[in-house]
């Protein structure tokens, strides 16, 4: 029993990874972008946890400005997979114009309420 | 007019010698003493206390106490610096004055050496009473002690006691010990235990009573023991201050010339402790030695000079004070070591002990506290014997402005560096992303 599992899950495993090698490059990237900034989050969640949650504003900030990057860098990969039915007619350029906007005003927020 | 001008010349130059001997605040010198006797004799039965007082520079007036002509005012300005009372079984004073006129002496400020005697009248207990001591109810009571009387009583009543009980005070009774006993024959009285002001100077052994001499005792006596005092002080708020003595015949000659001799104890002395005990106690009571004066409190940031109007939390910031002391002719500088500044709002925030440089100079430096409101320097110093002093300087105190925080908190730099990476991988990002094959 416990050798079929252990072969089923490599089996999943394989597959979920052979389907990804065929995504898309510039989707990948954006995958790449979403864990890097998921990641520097989880740090300063960590270094919070060590310290405590002092200048609580910086802390906010800085955790704000990753989850809200990432959520974006998300948006624009909905909007530019072309497996998407909903997002058909939707210039990629313009969706890219998008998340730059956005990007540019969350850090202008993120600057001012670093304190 | 040239006349008009030269009268007033003449009349202030009469009134000028009168004018420096006056009391006044920089110069406290007790000089007019008003004397009252009920007895002329007196006078040369109490000699060498009087001569004492003389030659320290006092204009002793000498009047009897019933006399009609006594005034210690005359057009509301008081024409004596001082009071003593040696008339103990006067009922009625003349002139002008009563006990109400003499309780406003001492409430001007002026001092009072009052004592009485074996039949203190009613008046006499009257004054003592305005100044919160309480003489024995009983008129022909007397002070009896059985065990420190004089071995030289000649009365063999052990009503001529010899007392050493003494309070340990060098401001009061000056530096030099009084070795030799004290002799007093008089009565006794006592002091309201929470009256803060009175002190007993010379008290009574534990195995003193005050009992009529010549008639057997039907009840124990009320006034027993240390609680018994034969000589206080007391010290009033405005630091006038009263000596009341319960034996006018331990001022007198005769106890002040006699040799005393405890009974039961094998010590000897050929001079009573008396005179060195009235004479030091009315350096005491004129302010010749335990009077202060305190300049005015300074205080600034450390490093600045001008007072500033209002302080900030956590500023750093010096005070200091000048007393003075008078020896008798001049302001001399104080020394001690006990003088404390109070940095105050409702309670202390802050109670430092002022280090002086023993030129009359008390200072210290602190931290203001972090909390922020109105707040008071106050100097309270009440030491046993010396004037009262009671300084207080207003200052306010005001939280940081909000640009007097620090810019950058050190424990937050992980979060700036969060953020700027962030902002640079955005960037890194969509040129990768843009330009990518």
């Amino acid at each position: 029993m416990v050798k079929s599992t252990t072969k089923d899950a490599q089996d999943l495993f394989r597959s979920l990874r052979s389907a990804y090698v065929a995504t898309p490059t510039n989707l990948k990237l954006i995958d790449m972008y979403v864990c890097f900034a998921v990641f520097t989050a989880l740090i300063q969640v960590a270094y919070m946890a060590l310290v405590g949650s002092f200048p609580f504003n910086s802390f906010l900030s800085g955790v704000l400005s990753c989850i809200g990057t990432a959520v974006l860098a998300v948006c624009l990969r909905i909007q530019v997979n072309k497996e998407n039915k909903e997002f058909k007619d939707l210039a990629p350029e313009r969706a890219f114009a998008d998340f730059v906007l956005c990007n540019i005003v969350l850090h202008l927020i993120i600057i001012n309420f670093l304190g | 007019m040239m006349i008009l001008s030269r009268s007033v010349a003449l009349i202030s130059l009469f009134l000028l010698p009168l004018l420096t001997f006056s009391f006044s605040v920089d110069n406290p010198t007790d000089r007019r003493v008003l004397v009252l006797l009920d007895d002329l004799s007196l006078k040369s039965s109490h000699s060498i206390f009087f001569n004492t007082l003389k030659s320290r520079g006092f204009d002793l007036d000498f009047k009897l106490a019933e006399d009609p002509k006594l005034a210690l005012q005359r057009y509301g300005q008081y024409l004596y610096d001082g009071l003593i009372i040696f008339a103990p079984s006067t009922e009625r004073l003349g002139g002008s004055l009563d006990s109400k006129s003499i309780a406003d002496f001492v409430d001007s400020g002026r001092d009072l050496i009052l004592s009485a005697d074996t039949s203190a009248s009613d008046l006499i207990r009257g004054i003592a009473t305005e100044c919160g001591v309480d003489f024995d109810e009983d008129s022909s009571a007397m002070v009896i002690d059985h065990t420190s009387f004089s071995a030289s009583d000649v009365d063999g009543d052990h009503t001529l006691i010899a007392a050493d009980d003494l309070v340990k005070s060098d401001v009061i009774l000056g530096k030099a010990k009084i070795e030799a006993p004290v002799l007093f024959r008089g009565v006794a009285h006592s002091l309201n235990p929470t009256n803060n002001l009175v002190l007993k100077v010379l008290s009574a052994s534990p195995s003193a009573y005050s009992a009529n001499p010549s008639s057997k005792l039907s009840s124990p006596p009320q006034l027993t023991g240390s609680a018994i005092s034969l000589v206080s002080v007391m010290q009033a708020r405005n630091n006038a201050r009263v000596v009341i003595s319960g034996s006018l015949q331990l001022f007198s000659d005769r106890l002040i010339r006699s040799g005393v001799q405890k009974a039961g104890s094998p010590n000897q002395y050929e001079k009573s402790g008396n005179e060195q005990f009235v004479t030091e106690l009315s350096k005491w009571v004129f302010h010749e030695r335990g009077h202060l004066k305190a300049g005015s409190l300074v205080h600034h940031r450390v490093g600045e000079t001008d007072e500033p109007a209002i302080y900030r939390i956590k500023d750093d910031l010096e005070f200091s004070v000048e007393i003075y002391e008078w020896s008798g002719k001049s302001w001399e500088p104080y020394v001690a070591n006990d003088v404390q500044v109070q940095f105050y709002m409702m309670s202390p925030y802050v109670l430092k002990t002022l280090s002086t440089d023993k030129k009359g100079l008390f200072h210290t430096s602190f931290k203001v506290p972090d909390v922020y409101g109105v707040f008071q320097f106050k100097v309270e110093y009440e030491k046993l014997g010396y004037t009262t002093l009671s300084l207080s300087k207003q200052i306010p105190v005001r939280p940081y402005r909000h640009n007097e925080y620090e810019r950058f908190i050190p424990t937050a730099y992980p979060y700036y560096g969060a953020c700027f990476t962030t902002m640079a991988g955005f960037f890194v990002f969509s040129f990768v992303y843009l330009y990518h094959k």
